[in-house]
């Protein structure tokens, strides 16, 4: 059984030979050690940042060696940006991506993250022209991962959650004031960026990948963001309209979300095929939640990132072998931290965490406990 | 009941509603000119923001009800701050608050200084990826009663020790409580790096403030 064919066994909730393990995002400095090559030019786990397209090649090269390495199955890669686009630069030294979101460079990560928007005013959208989905370049990042992955390894293309992503475009303090004030707006804007998530979806034919993935969080620690009905009045059947395209193509779709899930679980587990992060730190029992969902739903998680950066390596090992043991069987099932492979984790921690994976994660599975 | 008191429960249901800024302005206008005091509408929106927190920690309401109260509260504060003598806004004392230096996090922290301001507390907010000597500065300067450090990124969770640190270096650490909060923080690494409170969500961290000067 080759990588990929792990993979797609597992998404079909049967057993594979082994358990599969990714993470959908390793930060740079990780990316680095583990190829002894270095990151180009800029990057940011949200959005593009460039399309320089010498760079990004670098950089997806760089990804597919590590993630070779590490013998992670399933490789995911983000959209590109449109050939030829270059981000707006202010004097202060942020940048402006093609959402209007504004972004500063964190020096920790090495990478660059929205904290500001351009949108002031509801009017502001109006006047807002959306980046076009058909521009031409915005499959390139997949398209060459493809190219080297090719059918050995499972291929997933991440696309950005609509709510997430207006959430962060217009601020949460905007968003939240507009959604009381001018709630048709927040319609909009959803169903605009659901819109362009469909045209992306439909491109990916000419592509073969093996899974979508829907970045951008609904819940924080506490619970959803907004309230259940708002995810379910607009939220969900703009999820819906894209879970059914991606489904067209013949593969599954995979919501990832931070934060405490299980207020919308129900809901969800009608609408996406799997979900990626099931954080522990929010009450995310991956035990309970493949008992009650795992015939329905693929899980990938949840071993801690907190324990990743912070805890010992015998506690990341006993963690791997609480989350093989209560979430393998059956299949369905693919390793992997409750988030990314943060720039502050320990290196050794995670390497333990594949290495646990490895050992015990051959089916059937059988993981003594402690 | 007096149409005074009738007037202030409508500003406290406003709020414990989450019934949008212009409402809440629109009812302690009533309140005004049914003869409440500035101060006694501040009171009766803290009541109200209180039912918030209490929802929400109940998971009857969500983070986007906390943050249109916020909004809410720094409208209707901005609305009578004209009106109130500085001393008695201000009844709780200062807290200088900010985010880690290697985190750009701008949402929880600016919550959090928000309903600090509602709750009767000066806030001087430093901003965002500040280093430990910035911290240290802006306590040598402002003299408050309460520095708070907020952070998203595990990354920059160590930071915060390093403010602990830095504001012993320059003797200021026994003038000044210290605050922490954050998604990857616990009540743990708060008492690890020598914190004297935690807060683990905004509504929480206002308690946490009041009862670090209680």
């Amino acid at each position: 059984m080759n990588m990929r064919d792990r993979v797609l066994t597992t998404l079909d909730h049967k057993e594979p030979d082994m358990v599969p393990l990714t993470e959908f995002a390793i930060d740079p400095p990780h990316l680095e050690a583990l190829t002894g090559l270095k990151v180009e030019g800029q990057t940011s786990l949200q959005t593009p940042v460039s399309a320089d397209r010498k760079e990004e090649m670098a950089n997806i090269d760089m990804t597919y060696r590590c993630y070779k390495r590490l013998g992670f199955e399933l490789v995911p890669v983000e959209l590109s940006a449109p050939d030829g686009w270059q981000a707006p630069k202010n004097p202060d030294g942020t940048m402006i991506d093609e959402w209007g979101r504004i972004l500063r460079y964190t020096s920790v990560t090495r990478t660059w993250s929205p904290f500001r928007s351009i949108f002031q005013n509801p009017e502001d959208f109006d006047k807002f022209t959306l980046p076009d989905p058909d521009a031409p370049g915005r499959l390139f990042g997949i398209e060459q991962m493809k190219k080297l992955v090719k059918d050995d390894y499972a291929l997933g293309a991440f696309i950005r959650d609509p709510f997430a992503h207006v959430w962060e475009m217009f601020t949460p303090g905007n968003f939240v004031r507009w959604l009381y004030e001018k709630p048709q707006l927040i319609r909009k804007a959803i169903e605009k960026l659901a819109d362009f998530n469909v045209s992306i979806i439909k491109q990916l034919r000419e592509v073969q990948v093996d899974l979508v993935i829907s970045g951008g969080d609904y819940s924080e620690k506490n619970g959803p963001m907004v309230s259940p009905r708002f995810f379910r009045e607009v939220i969900f059947p703009n999820l819906r309209r894209q879970v059914e395209e991606t489904h067209r193509l013949g593969v599954k779709f995979i919501k990832h979300s931070d934060g405490n899930l299980n207020p919308l679980l129900p809901d969800l587990v009608q609408i996406v095929d799997g979900l990626h992060s099931l954080d522990p730190t929010a009450g995310m029992d991956i035990g309970a939640i493949k008992s009650q969902y795992g015939k329905k739903l693929i899980l990938f998680g949840n071993v801690s990132v907190d324990s990743l950066c912070r805890k010992s390596t015998e506690e990341v090992i006993r963690e791997t072998k609480d989350c093989l043991r209560l979430a393998a069987p059956g299949g369905g099932y693919i390793l992997s931290s409750s988030n990314s492979w943060f720039a502050d984790a320990k290196l050794k921690n995670c390497l333990a965490m594949v290495e646990t994976a490895r050992k015990y994660g051959r089916y059937p599975i059988s993981v003594p406990r402690g | 009941m007096s149409q005074k008191q009738m007037a202030l429960d409508a500003v406290t249901q406003a709020f414990g509603e989450v019934l949008g800024a212009d409402e809440a302005k629109k009812r302690v206008e009533a309140a005004l000119e049914n003869s409440a005091s500035p101060m006694e509408i501040i009171e009766s929106l803290r009541e109200g923001l209180d039912i918030v927190g209490k929802k929400y920690q109940a998971q009857e309401y969500f983070l986007s009800e906390v943050i249109m109260a916020g909004v809410m509260a720094e409208e209707v504060t901005g609305l009578l701050r004209p009106r109130l003598a500085v001393s008695s806004t201000n009844m709780f004392g200062r807290v200088v608050i900010g985010t880690v230096k290697g985190d750009i996090h701008d949402i929880g922290k600016k919550l959090v200084s928000t309903m600090l301001i509602s709750a009767g507390f000066d806030v001087v907010d430093i901003g965002v990826d500040m280093p430990a000597e910035d911290f240290s500065t802006a306590v040598r300067d402002s003299s408050p009663k309460i520095l708070a450090m907020s952070c998203l990124l595990t990354n920059a969770m160590d930071e915060m020790k390093k403010v602990v640190a830095a504001l012993g270096g320059a003797g200021l650490r026994s003038s000044v409580k210290v605050l922490v909060g954050g998604r990857p923080i616990s009540k743990e690494f708060a008492q690890e790096i020598g914190a004297d409170g935690y807060g683990a969500d905004a509504v929480d961290a206002i308690k946490a403030a009041r009862g670090l000067l209680s």
